[in-house]
């Protein structure tokens, strides 16, 4: 993960529709994020977090709006940690937004934006949208999502359930895999996972910096999660579950319990064409 | 890999596994658990008047509240007797709280407790209430006795927070505990500063978070007036209630299925890999009293 010097103060609120920003604005860093978030921080630290600036915004009579602006280090990991915990996804603000309750939350560029207001009404919300698009309007467009993405075969996908990452814990979060990183998953290491179909059906594809790195991932994984797999690459792990799992070059692509084996292979190969498609576009993997 | 590793795959073929057990994506066998000859009893009380209309907790209610429970609890005549049958007059008692702003203990619950614990003849110099400061508090330093309690909710990391949990203030970099989800916080229970020390256990569930949005993971849109409180000694068995009432809760505020994220195998692990309680709900006696409207377990 790269480095990006940090302009949060640029991206600060400004006043809107009567609210006007307090003079404490808090900082924190991967260090002192606990201090503010507590138990969460764990979500932004499994990226590369570096510091996250809140303003509280206020006005006579009216609830008041938090503003969370993120500095995620990269694009790929402001996406990341927006897709961590989004059950819906919209446009029109950022690179992808949700609003939730009175809390809006959008990625663009290496920022992570957070708007927050405890009563949700008609003119509190206006105030929101209109905070988060002045914000979004200040951050430099950025590349569009991670790369590794577009290895996801598009049919029976759920987008909303599209989550990327890097470690093991988040993983876990997701889809319990293992109790120990069996993928040796790492900070290095980019991972997508989504939903298909009706039922409990995942697709699991990381990117390693290398093919050793990658081999020795898999071999891991399936001495680890599939010890009777003896070179066979669709495995029946439980009755109507389904595994498929390949190494091809930098990836690893794993289906997970798939209702049937045609299914589980159906998967595999659609996911395997469609990342050789994207290593030769992109250069995802090079 | 070349040790064992706790997979999916343990929970997949653990068909027959108690239900609780498979929530967690764990196996929770029969045969898998510490021999034990009785249930875990937890009892869940509930009062419609401890909260008022405006949030305000009713300290009252939840003195008489805590009483019953420990009379149901402990098959006592009087909570005094029950009081005195886990606490000695010379214990030096630290009441674990947990103040997290949003959604804290309530200092309504804790006075109840360290009443609770006076009755049983310990004078107050010898009781502190604490959270955050247990591990630079003097007289947790010293403690005999501990009382566990703090509300539950839905957790951003460990799915949800509750009464194993609240025990990570006791190491002093709980980010170490992160790992896994959390998997590994019943491991805190066996460090010296706690272990064997836990004599009570109270689960409020007053105002519980059920469904936790944005970086703080809390909106008060999803908390609810449940009024009640969850009170036992087994801490395994109390999560694992509290685990099905917020399933349960999801699925009637949803209208669908909505597993808590991440699984909360804490909770299992506490049971199967520390061996700190049960979390097979065939192991557990749940007492319900009080008001039983939209008890939902």
């Amino acid at each position: 993960m790269g480095k990006a010097r940090s302009d949060i103060d640029g991206l600060a609120p400004t006043e809107i529709m009567g609210w006007s920003v307090s003079d404490t604005v808090g900082a924190y860093d991967r260090e002192t994020i606990f201090d503010y978030i507590d138990g969460a921080g764990e979500v932004y630290r499994a990226y590369d977090f570096r510091e996250v600036k809140v303003w509280r915004l206020v006005k006579e009579n009216a609830p008041d709006i938090l503003v969370e602006i993120f500095d995620m280090g990269s694009a790929e990991d402001a996406y990341g940690v927006f897709s961590h915990s989004r059950e819906d996804e919209s446009r029109g603000i950022g690179q992808g937004y949700e609003f939730r309750g009175g809390l809006l939350c959008f990625w663009q560029g290496r920022f992570f934006v957070c708007v927050l207001v405890e009563e949700a009404n008609d003119t509190t919300r206006e105030a929101v949208f209109t905070l988060a698009t002045g914000i979004a309007e200040r951050i430099p467009a950025s590349d569009g999502l991670p790369g590794l993405i577009g290895c996801l075969p598009a049919a029976d996908l759920h987008p909303e359930s599209i989550r990327f990452f890097h470690l093991s814990s988040s993983l876990n979060y997701h889809y319990f895999l293992a109790e120990q990183n069996i993928l040796n998953l790492s900070r290095d290491t980019r991972a997508v996972l989504a939903r298909y179909g009706t039922g409990p059906t995942c697709l699991l594809c990381v990117e390693y910096q290398s093919t050793d790195l990658a081999d020795s991932a898999y071999g891991s994984f399936v001495s680890g999660f599939l010890p009777e797999s003896n070179g066979r690459e669709v495995i029946e792990i439980a009755p109507g579950k389904w595994v498929a799992f390949r190494l091809q070059a930098e990836h690893v692509m794993i289906v997970l319990e798939a209702s049937t084996e045609s299914r589980a292979s159906e998967l595999l190969e659609s996911c395997a064409r469609r990342l050789t498609e994207v290593v030769q576009q992109t250069g995802v993997g090079q | 890999m070349t040790e064992s590793t706790i997979t999916r795959r343990d929970f997949l073929k653990g068909a027959g596994c108690a239900a609780i057990g498979m929530a967690m994506g764990l196996p929770v066998t029969a045969q898998e658990l510490p021999a034990q000859t009785a249930k875990s009893r937890v009892v869940l009380i509930r009062d419609k008047l401890a909260v008022g209309p405006d949030g305000k907790i009713n300290g009252e209610v939840i003195q008489r509240l805590l009483d019953r429970a420990m009379i149901a609890l402990f098959d006592k005549e009087d909570p005094i007797s029950c009081w005195k049958q886990i606490i000695r007059a010379d214990d030096i008692v630290g009441i674990k709280s947990n103040e997290w702003g949003p959604l804290p203990t309530t200092t309504e619950v804790e006075q109840a407790i360290r009443s609770g614990v006076m009755s049983a003849g310990v004078s107050e110099k010898n009781i502190s209430i604490d959270d955050r400061g247990v591990l630079d508090n003097p007289l947790f330093k010293k403690a005999t006795a501990l009382i566990n309690t703090r509300p539950m909710r839905t957790h951003a990391w460990s799915g949800v927070g509750g009464l194993i949990k609240n025990y990570v203030m006791f190491v002093p970099e709980p980010w170490k505990y992160h790992d896994n989800s959390c998997a590994d916080l019943g491991a805190i229970w066996r460090l010296p500063v706690v272990k064997d020390k836990t004599r009570l256990n109270v689960l409020v569930l007053l105002t519980p978070l059920f469904y936790g949005v944005g970086p703080h993971h809390f909106d008060k849109t999803y908390v609810w007036s449940y009024n009640g409180l969850l009170v036992g000694t087994d801490p395994v068995a109390l999560d694992s209630v509290g685990l099905r009432l917020f399933q349960a809760k999801r699925q009637a505020y949803f209208g669908e299925q909505r597993p808590i994220k991440p699984v909360a195998h804490h909770i299992a692990f506490a049971d199967k890999k520390y061996g700190l309680g049960t979390s097979d709900s065939d192991r557990i006696e749940l007492v319900k009293l009080g008001w039983q409207e939209d008890v939902l377990i």
